[in-house]
This record gives C-alpha cells, sequence and structure tokens, in this order.
C-alpha cells in the first residue's frame, strides 16, 4: 500500500492546480518555507513508518504546527529585521537531507536483505 | 505491526496537503518569476527594445492617423466650401430664372399709349437689352424670363400685345436691371431700335435710375416630364 501516499500527492497536486490560489506576491516568500516546513513533516511521516516508530497524531501536529510556526517565524523575523527565514530553511533543509539519507538507507537495507535471504531461506 | 495499519491515512492526509501547498507555491513562484524584478538584465534589456520599437510603431500609426483625420477636417471644410458656393449659385439661378424679386441700377422705358408699337417691337427692345448686359428685366412688372411669351390678340374692336397671354394696358414701362449707360446705349445705336420706332412715329422715355425693383415671376412651372441627361 505504498503507493496511496503517492496517490495522494498526485490528488493534492490536482486540487492544488484546480483550485488556483491567489497569495499575494509579498506573501510568496513565507509561503515557500511553509512548504519547506510541509515537505519536512511528509518526509519525516515516512521516515517513521520505516523505522517503525510511526505516530499518526504527531504526524499530522507536526505538519500543521511546523507549516505555520515556520510561515509565521519566518514572517516576524522580517518584521525583527532578523533572518528567521534562513534558520528555518537551514533547520528544514537539513532534516529533510536528513530524513531522505535515511530514507534510501531504510530502503537499500531492506531490498538488499531481501536479496540476500533467498525464497525459501526461513527468517 | 497495528501501527502499519495506521499509518497509510495520515500520511495519505499530509501528502494531499503538500500537494496543494506545492502547486500553490508553483503558481505563486511562477508570478513571482514573471515579475519584473525577478527578470534578468538580458530579458528586460530585449523587453525594453522591444516595447520601444513598439512604441515607435504606435506612434508613426498615431501620426498617420492625425494626418488622416486632418484631412478629413479639411475635406469637411471643403464641403463646407462647396456648399456655400452652391448657395451663391442657387441665388444666382434664382436671379436667373426670376423667381427672386430684385433690385439694381438700370433703365426704366417708358412708352405711351399714342406710340405706334407692335408686340415685336417689345420682343426687339427686350433681345437689345439682353444684349447689352441686362440681369433681369419686367415689362409692367411681369418678369422676364425663359417662359415669358410676347404676342398680341384682337378683338374685333382692337389689338392689344399680350405678355404670358395677359394684355398690356399702356403707358407700357420696361425695366431692365443692369449698366444703365451701357443699357441706354444699346437701345440708342445709331440704326438700332430706337431709330427704327422714331420711323414709325414712337419715342419711348428711357430713364436712367440708381434703383430699380424688379419683382419675381408669379407663378414658376412646375416639371414633371423634364428630367437631365446623365451622361
Amino acid at each position: 500500500m505504498w503507493f496511496l501516499p503517492l496517490f495522494g500527492l498526485i490528488i493534492g497536486a490536482l486540487i492544488g492546480s484546480i483550485i488556483t490560489f491567489e497569495i499575494p506576491v509579498t506573501y510568496a516568500k513565507y509561503m515557500s518555507i511553509a512548504v519547506l516546513a510541509s515537505l519536512d513533516s511528509a518526509f519525516g511521516g515516512v521516515k517513521a513508518v520505516l523505522e517503525d516508530t510511526f505516530d499518526g497524531t504527531i504526524l499530522l501536529t507536526g505538519f500543521f504546527t511546523n507549516t505555520l510556526i515556520a510561515a509565521l517565524l519566518a514572517f516576524l523575523g522580517d518584521k525583527l529585521g532578523v533572518d528567521l527565514y534562513l534558520a528555518a530553511v537551514f533547520a528544514f533543509g537539513v532534516r529533510l537531507f536528513q530524513n531522505l539519507a535515511f530514507i534510501r538507507h531504510c530502503l537499500l537495507s531492506k531490498t538488499l536483505k531481501k536479496y540476500n535471504h533467498k525464497p525459501g531461506d526461513s527468517k | 505491526m497495528n501501527n502499519k495499519k495506521n499509518w497509510q491515512l495520515p500520511i495519505t492526509i499530509v501528502f494531499i496537503l503538500l500537494g496543494i501547498l506545492l502547486s500553490a507555491q508553483l503558481q505563486t513562484q511562477n508570478r513571482v518569476l514573471s515579475d519584473l524584478s525577478m527578470q534578468k538584465t538580458e530579458d528586460l534589456i530585449v523587453m525594453v527594445k522591444n516595447l520601444s520599437e513598439k512604441r515607435v510603431e504606435l506612434e508613426n500609426e498615431l501620426t498617420s492617423v492625425e494626418i488622416k483625420l486632418n484631412q478629413l477636417r479639411t475635406s469637411n471644410a471643403d464641403e463646407e466650401n462647396i456648399i456655400k458656393n452652391l448657395q451663391t449659385e442657387l441665388k444666382e439661378f434664382a436671379i436667373i430664372n426670376g423667381t427672386e424679386k430684385v433690385t439694381g441700377p438700370g433703365l426704366k422705358i417708358t412708352i405711351d399709349k399714342d406710340s405706334p408699337v407692335l408686340y415685336i417691337d417689345f420682343v426687339n427692345i427686350i433681345n437689345e437689352l439682353w444684349a447689352a448686359g441686362a440681369e433681369a428685366i419686367c415689362l409692367n412688372d411681369v418678369r422676364i424670363n425663359i417662359y415669358t411669351s410676347i404676342y398680341y390678340s384682337e378683338t374685333e374692336s382692337s389689338m392689344y400685345i399680350t405678355v404670358n397671354n395677359k394684355p398690356l394696358t399702356f403707358p407700357i414701362i420696361i425695366k431692365a436691371i443692369g449698366n444703365p449707360n451701357t443699357l441706354e446705349k444699346g437701345l440708342t445705336l445709331p440704326g438700332g431700335i430706337m431709330d427704327n420706332l422714331a420711323l414709325f412715329g414712337a419715342y419711348p422715355v428711357l430713364e436712367k435710375s440708381e434703383k430699380l425693383v424688379i419683382p419675381a415671376v408669379k407663378e414658376t412651372p412646375v416639371l414633371t416630364e423634364a428630367k437631365p441627361v446623365i451622361e
């Protein structure tokens, strides 16, 4: 059932392209940081699934709070004259790559295990 | 393994939301990129070039259109001129046709009752007046125009001259507008009409006048058959 999230992503993209959001250009920056945060959360969720430490509530609350707080912090940073925007980009970017690296590792090791333990070998 | 069952729904929800956010962000970013301040310098230069070219084109078009407008305006003025000319022409034609009352200097010829004159003498006098440059003539207040007929009519006892089939009564007064001297000379040429009439003992009185009034034609014919030929 791994394709369900992918399917969800495609459906979401379709919905997003059908419903045209008119986000003012001045808020595009905060929007981009929110997207980065949500990307991080989504991959974090995938990682948690692979780690078997998945919790749905944590994922959903993390998704929403991360997204909103990232945008809000970036906004606040702009108001205060501090580039919190960069901090968010850095933090989420690093975590995103870590998550991706973990996912890659995990999938790789799983497939390698499958490959090594031929069918017939009882586990 | 219970967790494994549960993970699909939240992750799917998250991914749907992620998809929405991503596409929204893509659209926004596209708009941001199409913003002028985000354009590359080279693109901007090309844009400026194109726009200035277009501007030059449009300016050319504007000037050509303005020229056209001026032409139309002047042609409109021409039209007004034409109308004015036509109106003056119309007035002239009204004078020529005798449909308008006219005044001006001219010659007045009075022929009294005792003069032995025939209708042909009036025709001659009038022809002579036209030839001498008369612009309008009337015979006893009957305006002479192209439809005027001068003839005579007889009863048992007498014969009288008719103008437009109406009898002329003495004294007959002919008024002609034109240069008085020329008109007089036209009539008093040696061997001319005055001499001719004098042979028969008729002596019309010529009188130059600075201001004569000649009435308009009383009835103008209504044209029903005659049509101009278009060539």
